[in-house]
């Protein structure tokens, strides 16, 4: 069985001007120790589907489906049981680790109290482990770092501290929104191997929202590609990176700078905006965008149904089928 | 000559009595019509350089010569009018636009710094400028939270443009956007370059779009210039062990499943540098001379040039080390 099933996820959020749906109609499903890549451009309903699981959603947004999680719905989950769940099993880690740290408070006392309210710990033990986990994210001398506050570390080690935070309790699955975005390449591929790490020594599951293919392809062991709240490809890295069959996903990757050539040409911008949540166009919402549009392109939304083994893809046309 | 030749260039800030070298020693020249990057992790002084090259903070050694001229030092009031053809293109452009005032009134502030014409032809311009950057004229008198990430930043180049610069510098204008949106704001750069004979300086961490776009690149470390050449070149055969760290861990997207090499430690505090070469704490091929003498940039061709022990043509380290790789 799956650790996690995510079945027809939708999210709505009322606003000023009415509800607009943001997520719309997701499924998938995570298996222990699996990378599982979700990419797509800026508002396409990453972080706010992963938020849903989490019930972390803004006030006025409102959820169906179902997302099991060890025989129970995540979705439905409340008081006691919501909290055990999300403080414990599901961690989540952001872009900005600042927004997980208190600036305040030292990292050892952060950290130690997190275990002790999770598993009930003396606070001797905590701190012991609060050292340990320093140490498991490669903080040097993970001692003194315990006295340190937030701002007396870089940002790629204050990013390593936020997931020693989401690890301390032994989670199954890490959420994980654009963690190495904001950080430079060394110190990205520094975290790049720590989760690579803890996924294979404590089969940690990981659900990593980036837009930077790049990442996606080193870690990644299947990707799903958002666009206008809805996943339009998905399949394993390598197959789906290679050998791309919806024009969006193909859009997105001739926008990358070649890693061969030397880059004289142009860049193969997508043309077009992506559409906002209150004017998403019918049919198939990548519809304006597209190259290989047809009438029921502009009617229908295509449905995301298999192509291959363990690949899908919604596009009425699949312009990119392999001839075979 | 280059329009704009950095030379030597220190700069200091005071932080809790104590000086924090945060450019030490940095030379680089801009040529029009051609993009030129710098490219290092963050904290090693690369905005520090930006803002001293358009006048934002005052160089503590060393000139900056634009047009032959050199800079004059800052004082209170306006810059000279010349000097407002250097102009800088900031991070965030959200932070760096005005929340409460309209895009077309931010960019006219450009025209008006030029004591540019009367208000209707400072209208039409604007709306010139916004067709330049790739916008709709009636972008003009929308507010900067109505647009996204990508558009505000055309605004702040048009912003820019409007104050008819020949040297534009900008820091990590890309960083903050998606891959599409990123090709697009290249695109719209090497454009304005080719056209407007713009000599551009280029800062960012995201070194594969620097590839892409730049025809030079400088490459910085803790305060200091370690590598400069034409981007091929450079991109091709590193010659400093910090070029060939960074390259090393930008992650390919093509699908192999390789993890990227990780470059140990952190970038030292630049309060207290390491002695001598300041990257041997990290650097792989250190050896008995780097905790102890500043390697110079040897200079490695016509463009090129190196700060490493290992380009020494004086040492017999040259031909052992043979290639960093
Ligand atoms: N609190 C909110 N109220 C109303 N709309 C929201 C709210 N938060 C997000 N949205 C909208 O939901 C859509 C999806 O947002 P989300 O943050 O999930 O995008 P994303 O794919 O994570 O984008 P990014 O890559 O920029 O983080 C966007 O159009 C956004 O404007
Ligand atoms: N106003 C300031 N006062 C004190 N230190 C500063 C100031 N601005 C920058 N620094 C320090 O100078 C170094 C270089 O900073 P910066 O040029 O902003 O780097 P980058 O742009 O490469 O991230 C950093 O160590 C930074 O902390
Ligand atoms: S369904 Fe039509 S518009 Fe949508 S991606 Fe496929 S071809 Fe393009
Ligand atoms: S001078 Fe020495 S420490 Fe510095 S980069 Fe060269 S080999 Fe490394
Ligand atoms: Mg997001
Ligand atoms: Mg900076």
């Amino acid at each position: 069985m799956s650790l996690l099933e995510v079945e027809e996820l939708r999210v709505r959020i009322r606003g000023e001007r009415g509800e607009v749906t943001i997520v719309d109609g997701v499924d998938y499903t995570v298996e222990e120790g699996q990378v599982f890549g979700v990419a797509g451009e800026s508002g396409s309903g990453k972080t706010i589907s992963v938020l849903a699981l989490l019930q972390l959603l803004p006030r006025g947004a409102s959820t169906s489906g179902r997302a099991i999680y060890g025989g129970r719905d995540l979705l439905r989950l409340s008081g006691r049981a919501l909290r055990r769940v999300r403080g414990r099993e599901l961690a989540m880690v952001f872009q900005d680790p600042l927004t997980s740290l208190h600036p305040m408070l030292t990292i050892g006392r952060q950290l130690s109290e997190h275990v002790r309210v999770h598993e009930g710990a003396s606070k001797r033990a905590a701190l012991a482990r609060a050292a340990e986990l320093l140490a498991e994210v490669r903080i040097p001398d993970p001692e003194r770092a315990l006295h340190a506050f937030p701002h007396q570390f870089s940002g790629g080690m204050r990013q390593r501290v936020a997931i020693a935070g989401a690890l301390a309790t032994r989670p199954k699955l890490l959420i994980a929104d654009e963690p190495t975005t904001a950080l430079d390449v060394t110190v990205q591929a520094g975290i790049l191997r720590l989760l690579d790490r803890l996924r294979r020594e404590s089969g940690l599951a990981v659900i990593l929202i980036t837009h930077d293919l790049g990442v996606m392809s080193s870690i990644a062991d299947h990707v799903s590609i958002f666009y206008a709240g809805r996943i339009v490809e998905s399949g394993p890295t390598k197959e789906l990176l290679s050998t791309p069959r919806h024009p969006y996903t193909r859009a997105l990757l001739d926008a990358l700078p070649h890693p061969v050539d030397d880059g004289r040409a142009d860049l193969l911008a997508i043309p077009g905006l992506p559409p906002s949540p209150r004017s998403r166009p019918a049919g198939c919402a990548f519809h304006p965008r597209c190259a290989y549009a047809i009438d029921a392109s502009r009617v229908q939304a295509p449905p995301l149904v298999t192509v291959g083994a363990a690949r899908l893809l919604a596009c009425h046309v699949d312009p990119f089928a392999s001839p075979s | 000559m280059s329009l704009v030749e950095v030379r030597e260039l220190g700069v200091v800030y005071r932080r809790q009595g104590v000086d924090v070298h945060a450019v030490v020693g940095a030379s680089l020249a801009l040529e029009r019509g051609r993009i030129t990057g710098l490219v290092g992790e963050s904290g090693c002084g690369k905005s520090s350089l930006a803002r001293a090259i358009v006048g934002l903070v005052e160089p503590a050694a060393g000139e900056i010569v634009f047009d032959g001229k050199p800079l004059s030092p800052l004082r209170r009031g306006a810059r000279p009018r010349h000097e407002t053809r250097l102009q800088l293109v900031f991070q965030n452009p959200y932070s760096s636009l005005n929340p409460r005032r309209t895009v077309g009134s931010q960019i006219a502030d450009g025209l008006r710094l030029r004591g540019e014409g009367e208000r209707t032809d400072r209208r039409t311009r604007v709306g010139e400028l916004l067709d330049q950057v790739g916008l709709s004229g009636g972008a003009a008198g929308r507010f900067p939270h109505q647009f996204s990430g990508g558009q505000r930043q055309r605004i702040a180049i048009a912003r820019a443009l409007a104050a008819d610069p020949s040297v534009i510098v900008l820091d990590e204008p890309l960083s903050s956007l998606d891959a599409s949106t990123q090709a697009q704001i290249a695109n719209l750069l090497v454009g304005l370059t080719r056209d407007l004979e713009l000599a551009l300086l280029l800062i960012s961490h995201d070194l594969a779009i620097v590839r892409h776009i730049a025809d030079e690149v400088s490459v910085m470390y803790l305060g200091t210039i370690v590598e400069e050449g034409p981007t091929r070149e450079l991109w091709s055969s590193p010659q400093h062990p910090y070029t060939e760290a960074l390259i090393a861990a930008i992650p390919a997207a093509d699908g192999s499943g390789t993890l990227p090499e990780a470059l140990p430690g952190e970038v030292p505090d630049p309060a207290s540098p390491p002695s001598g070469c300041r990257f041997h704490p990290r650097c792989p091929h250190a050896f008995a001379r780097c905790p102890g003498e500043v390697p110079p940039l040897y200079a490695l061709g016509p463009d090129r040039a190196a700060a490493c022990f290992l380009r020494d043509p004086a040492s017999t380290q040259t031909h052992e080390h043979e290639g960093v790789t």
